[in-house]
């Protein structure tokens, strides 16, 4: 059956150990990081990649990172090209290399079979701080990359198995937090070295060639599945555009156009989006290729495994260099992992929408978050974090069902997790007062978009640094096949800071001072809807009520249902089919 | 054993076994179809066919048994069906919903999958009432509890017909006084209702782990309650001199009224008695190193014991509900003799998780089933006799299953039937070696050290070929095999966990004596809890643990200890085994870095008396048990040789099977790889060891590093 002679069996088990193989690395990262958003928030990826390199497996990780690794990884092989040894491993951040933003940190680890090299563990993190003015990293004032944190290009950590203390001391000497960043750049090298061990074990087993063979199958048969479901998309040139809010920066709403065009078994994605601003929502070009990605999968809605193979059929063009979505150095990025990929995959999945709108999902919400920095008082020392917890919005629905609730946003695709609250106010001097879901945030359609969640929180007993990023403040997540919201303000992002009993609503991204006693409430946008909100089953909408999701003028707004009261939810059923007729 | 008997009773899916074990060392198995609608009458059913078939009445038996023992599954199908009970949650303001957050993941494999669905909540939004209060993470109160919120609540229960409540407030293991006075008005307003505190039950830091424990348990309390009521009165009509012991997933017995008031620990107990069955056989080799594999009918379940200790997780998934409470490790795979072959739309063949069940079961039970299976795999193989299982009163087809296999794998993959029919043996013993790396290497422990052991049905035809891919080399299969768990359970102590939150950094004098301050309450508390159950002081005995971390790390590792006093200078001791541990599970400790413990725990055993063992009688040599030949295949050219046949029957101590061959036992068929040599043991269990100088010894040999 294969052009390889592969024995099917084998195959299937080479698979398997594959998928166990990334399996064990993620769990080593899970456990044993130090940064909560790496242990509590999922913000990692692993991967493992053939000596070409292409991408063999990539996990069930985060979306983010699913199409930079494969730039990334290729950047880094080149530039040591001919200099790569057994025992060596390679750092790396910097996005002029294929990177994502600085703060997510790659580890490579190449593994040697007989004196050749055959594959490479990989795995990225996103660290709580890389240095430069503002803890954390996201520096919404940077004009420049280089306000923004430390670039590393590809760099040796270890040198044929020597470690290179000496580099390790001047990256450490350039961070936050050193204690918990040593302790998460051994998470990821544990992690490496845990892959290492299984695909050596697993060539030991079947021989080099042997395992090459299947996985140069599996990458065909992956490419063969895209191809399969491109080909069932009719031929032609789908258009989708999505706009991208000012968040602060003062140049105006942007609009991201992605034109897809289909062609028998293959698809060519053009990107076109507005010249770079300084402003740090510039995406990189291995960013950009996340984003998308995450559009193409959001119309494939595959099963794992994933690998390169899928996207063999699939070219790209991220636009002229210099471009939002193609930046060039000194462009400043670190926002670009939520903003402008979110956009940026809203455009991609449209045109999607466009060329099969029976497999469609509405958008998720988008990132719209801070991070928090202070200081320490119970063990005298700084802390500096990404609070996860306040980027968590809702899913979209799809035509098949209601979107999830609070498992957004679109760029991670749920993969995150949003650590437990007790463990955060233990590891950060905060009072985390709510972390609950939101009335009439779900987006409205016949199917409805998921809730979007609130995060309020007050430093126990010292001023709190917090920095906003992310946009989706103004335009709620959207929704597809016909789907529309009549009830907007509830379904948007916003931060909400009450000092002295008065509540000030901000929508840009700010770096503000909290004080005790003080609160911010950070809000997430729900899910976009699918289909027409008027044509949703009365009786969800009654359960609506009675959960506390939809509100009595949400029920009327939104789905045209008319509800007596939220004690005997009575339906009046002439109202309503007045309303919905209407 | 003190008295005649001791009978045990493990309710499964499709049977419940019952376990009859007299003092002279005799046990047998018997087993009546488990009754999901009314629990209680399958264990009257099984008494009366136990009555049939010993003369023996259920009075004569329980009124002479020491231990009557109960392993239920009540509440795992409450929490499977969503049949628990309608329940309110009571939380701090602001943390209703974290229960439904479920902090904000999607579980991996579903990322693009459009139709799954989110878990059904227990306790819908509209039955989960915040109510002003909180306690800070020093222990401070910063809110004082609002009682007319809880009164609000109770009435919005009460006019909703709520049936238990459970109260779960942020940072409560730390000032526990807010759940107590909140669940003295619920008490008052409602005094029918069962109530669930989140720190009585699960005092450990977590609030989302603590709420969805309690919520779980006060689910299923109100199930758990009426059936061990009626099991109870039941028992107690036929004489019982003791009141029955229900298992649970701890891998400990328990009284009625903890099962009830705990009714979380229930839900898991069935494969929890593994481990304990595991180290009973192992005993007179004095192993204590034991993988314990179970394969059935749909599932594949795997434990652990290591030192004679089994594996324990706490803060899991289960059935998509967090639950914090220590419980037995099983992994479990949809791996079983009806899962079914298929090839999934890259073009890979695929084992499972889809199963053929019992109806219409594998194609060559001929009832109807047209999918390839594990047990149509084995029989092409020549594993399984044709003339049927069960002793024959299962004929099966091997037609249909030959029919089966090609149309859906062999003919599509362009391969033999017996290509397939390998490699489907061949990958579904992968997929249950990768779920063993999970009680294995994912613990920092390597396979290679373990005995494997055999439970279950249809797990012997594959024992073999498991062990030699983890790369061990020796495997027990009791005679009992096929009830092992229900034979585990009588052979368990009583046991009971208690835990409390520390939150310290280990350094100085101060966190030495909290420590040890806190170990000592634990622990009183057990040991007036078991005496108050008639155990002596010499009966008890005491493990600990504690989940530390390196300071910023934020998963912790449970590292286990003996009870010994806790002076400063011990901290050494506890950091050192700490970091140990971390370097046995992620490869690299951080000796330098500082350590802190999160929660402490322990258990505390209660000791029952064992049973008398089994024995075999000495053999005649293995060639008086050989019943003829069968056609097997063990290679994946799929080429078959003439291959012996064994009746288990027949065989006795002493008496030693050269693989290739088979061991047909009624329940289970053993299949002896080349390479591999069984021996019977005078305890009725077979030993099969790898034969040292045999060609698939060496193959073993070179492949002991893989996976």
């Amino acid at each position: 059956m294969t052009k390889r002679n592969v024995d099917p069996i084998t195959l299937s088990v080479v698979r398997g150990v594959l998928e166990t193989t990334q399996r064990e690395m993620t769990l080593t990262l899970e456990q044993t990081a130090r940064s909560s958003v790496f242990n509590l928030a999922h913000d990692y990826s692993t991967a493992l990649f053939n000596h070409t390199p292409e991408m063999i497996l990539q996990g069930q990780d985060i979306p983010i990172h699913l199409g930079s690794l494969i730039p990334a990884m290729k950047s880094v092989a080149n530039f040591f090209e001919g200099d790569i040894h057994e025992g060596d491993l390679i750092l790396h951040n910097d996005p002029a290399y294929g990177g994502s933003h600085i703060i997510d940190t790659c580890m490579y680890m190449p593994v040697f079979h007989e004196g050749e090299l055959v594959f490479w563990t990989v795995c990225k993190g996103h660290l709580t701080d890389i240095g430069g003015p503002v803890p954390a990293g996201y520096n919404p004032n940077a004009t420049e990359i280089f306000a923004e944190g430390l670039r590393i290009p590809p760099v040796k950590l270890w040198d044929r198995g020597r470690p290179r203390k000496d580099v390790m001391n001047l990256l450490l000497t350039n961070m936050r937090a050193r204690r918990d960043q040593e302790g998460d750049f051994n998470a990821l090298i544990g992690a490496c070295q845990v892959g290492a061990r299984n695909l050596v074990n697993l060539m030991k087993k079947y021989g080099k060639d042997v395992v090459q063979d299947c996985i140069a199958e599996l990458l065909d048969m992956a490419e063969a599945h895209m191809r399969k479901l491109i080909s069932d998309v009719p031929d032609g040139t789908y258009t989708g555009t999505a706009i991208l809010e000012d968040a602060g920066h003062g140049y105006g709403d942007f609009e991201i156009t992605a034109t897809v065009t289909v062609k028998g078994e293959g698809c060519h994605i053009a990107i076109s989006s507005p010249p770079q601003i300084p402003y740090f929502i510039n995406s990189y070009e291995g960013n950009s290729h996340s984003g998308v990605y995450l559009g193409l999968m959001m119309f494939a809605q595959l099963p794992p495994p994933y690998n390169e193979g899928l996207y063999r059929c699939v070219t790209t063009d991220m636009g002229p260099k210099g471009t939002l979505c193609n930046a060039k150095s000194p462009a400043p990025h670190m926002n670009c992992t939520t903003t402008p990929m979110e956009t940026l995959t809203d455009a991609v999945r449209l045109a999607f929408e466009q060329a099969a709108p029976h497999k469609v999902s509405a958008s998720w919400g988008h990132a719209n978050g801070c991070n928090i920095a202070g200081w320490d008082k119970r063990h005298d020392e700084e802390y500096v974090t990404m609070v996860l917890a306040s980027i968590i919005s809702g899913a979209g629905a799809t035509a098949q069902a209601d979107g999830w609730h609070a498992v957004g946003p679109e760029c991670c695709f749920g993969a995150l997790t949003s650590g437990d609250i007790e463990m955060l106010e233990h590891s950060y001097p905060i009072i985390i007062h709510r972390y609950s879901l939101m009335e009439d945030s779900g987006g409205a359609g016949r199917n409805r978009g998921g809730s979007g969640t609130c995060w309020e929180v007050e430093p126990l007993d010292t001023p709190m640094t917090l920095i906003t990023f992310g946009e989706g403040r103004r335009i709620p997540a959207m929704g597809a096949a016909g789907a529309k919201s009549t009830l907007v303000s509830s379904k948007v992002g916003r931060l909400e800071v009450t000092r002295n009993g008065q509540t000030q609503i901000i929508t840009d991204n700010v770096i503000e001072t909290i004080q005790p006693g003080e609160r911010a409430a950070n809000k997430n946008p729900g899910g976009g809807g699918y289909g027409n909100p008027f044509e949703r089953d009365v009786q969800k909408v009654v359960e609506d009520v009675r959960n506390g999701l939809v509100s009595l003028e949400g029920a009327r707004l939104d789905y045209g249902v008319v509800i007596a009261d939220r004690d005997s939810l009575t339906v009046d059923h002439e109202a309503t089919a007045r309303l919905r007729a209407a | 054993m003190q008295n005649q008997y001791r009978l045990g009773i493990d309710a499964g899916g499709t049977f419940t076994d019952f376990i009859l074990a007299d003092r002279k060392g005799s046990v047998r198995i018997f087993k009546a179809l488990s009754t999901p609608n009314d629990p209680t009458a399958a264990i009257r059913n099984g008494l009366k066919l136990i009555q049939e078939e010993t003369g023996l009445s259920p009075e004569q038996i329980v009124s002479n048994a020491d231990l009557c023992i109960n392993g239920t599954t009540v509440g795992l199908n409450a929490l499977i069906t969503h049949n628990g009970a309608k329940t309110g949650l009571i939380a701090t303001r602001g943390h209703e919903d974290s229960i439904e957050i479920r902090l904000g993941h999607k579980e991996d494999g579903y990322r693009y999958d459009p139709e799954y669905p989110p878990a059904t909540m227990l306790v819908p939004r509209y039955l989960r009432r915040g109510v002003a209060e909180r306690v800070l993470s020093n222990g401070k109160v910063h809110t004082q509890l609002n009682e007319e919120d809880v009164r609000d609540a109770c009435r919005h229960f009460l006019r909703e017909g709520v049936e238990s409540v459970a109260i779960s407030f942020v940072w409560s293991v730390l000032h526990p006084e807010h759940e107590a006075r909140a669940a003295e008005i619920v008490r008052e307003m409602m005094p029918n209702v069962r109530l669930t505190v989140g720190s009585q039950l699960y005092p450990q830091v977590r609030e989302y782990t603590r709420t969805s424990t309690a919520i779980v348990n006060a689910y299923l309390a109100p199930i758990l309650q009426r059936y061990v009521e009626a099991v109870d009165a039941y028992f107690q009509s036929l004489g019982a001199r003791h009141p029955v012991r229900y298992f649970q997933s701890n891998g400990g017995l328990a009284l009625g009224h903890v099962v009830s008031d705990q009714s979380v620990y229930a839900i898991n107990s069935g494969p929890a008695s593994a481990p304990q069955a595991a180290l009973w056989l192992g005993e007179p080799w004095g192993m204590k190193d034991i993988i314990t594999v179970d394969m059935g009918g749909t599932s594949f379940d795997i434990t652990l014991t290591r030192d004679g200790r089994a594996n324990v997780s706490k803060n899991i998934d289960f059935l998509r509900y967090r639950i914090g409470i220590p419980m037995i490790q099983v992994e479990t795979l949809g791996a079983g003799g009806g899962s079914i072959g298929w090839i999934d739309s890259m073009g890979l063949m695929q084992m499972g998780p889809q199963s053929a069940g019992s109806e219409p079961g594998p194609a060559c039970y001929d009832q109807g089933g047209e999918k390839p299976t594990t047990t149509d795999a084995n029989l092409v193989l020549g594993y399984l006799n044709p003339d049927g299982l069960v002793g024959g009163r299962l004929p099966l087809n091997v037609e249909k299953a030959r029919r089966a296999i090609k149309t859906h794998l062999a003919d599509p993959l362009g391969i033999s039937i017996e290509k397939a029919a390998y490699g489907m043996f061949t990958i579904v013993n992968n997929n249950m070696v990768n779920a063993i790396r999970r009680v294995s290497v994912e613990r920092g422990y390597d396979p290679r050290d373990f005995v494997l052991n055999c439970a279950g049905g249809a797990t012997a035809a594959h024992i073999t070929a498991l062990a030699r891919e983890m790369g061990i080399r020796k495997v027990l299969i009791s005679k009992l095999a096929s009830g092992l768990c229900a034979f585990g359970q009588i052979l368990s102590d009583v046991k009971y966990n208690y835990m409390a939150p520390v939150a310290a950094r280990l350094e100085g004098a101060d966190s030495a004596a909290r420590l040890n301050v806190l170990f000592s309450e634990l622990e009183d508390r057990g040991r007036t809890d078991l005496m108050a159950d008639g155990f002596t002081d010499e009966r008890i005995s005491v493990r600990r643990s504690l989940d530390m971390r390196y300071v910023g790390q934020v998963h912790e590792c449970t590292v286990d200890i003996e009870a010994f006093e806790i002076t400063e200078a011990a901290l050494d001791r506890l950091k050192a085994a700490f970091h140990a541990r971390h370097e046995e599970l992620y490869t690299y400790s951080e000796p330098h870095s500082a350590v802190e413990v999160v929660n402490v725990e322990s258990a505390i055993t209660g000791a029952v008396d064992k049973p008398g063992r089994m024995a075999s009688a000495p053999g005649k040599g293995a060639h008086s048990a050989l019943k003829g030949t069968r056609e097997m295949i063990f290679t994946a050219d799929g080429i078959a040789h003439e291959t012996p046949v064994y009746d288990g029957a027949l065989l006795g101590a002493g008496d030693r099977i050269t693989g290739p061959a088979v061991i047909q036992e009624v329940t289970t068929t053993i299949v002896i790889e080349p390479g591999w040599m069984a021996e019977l043991d005078a305890s009725a269990v077979y030993v099969l060891t790898v034969a040292a100088d045999t060609a698939a010894h060496q193959r073993t040999a070179r492949t002991v590093e893989v996976v």
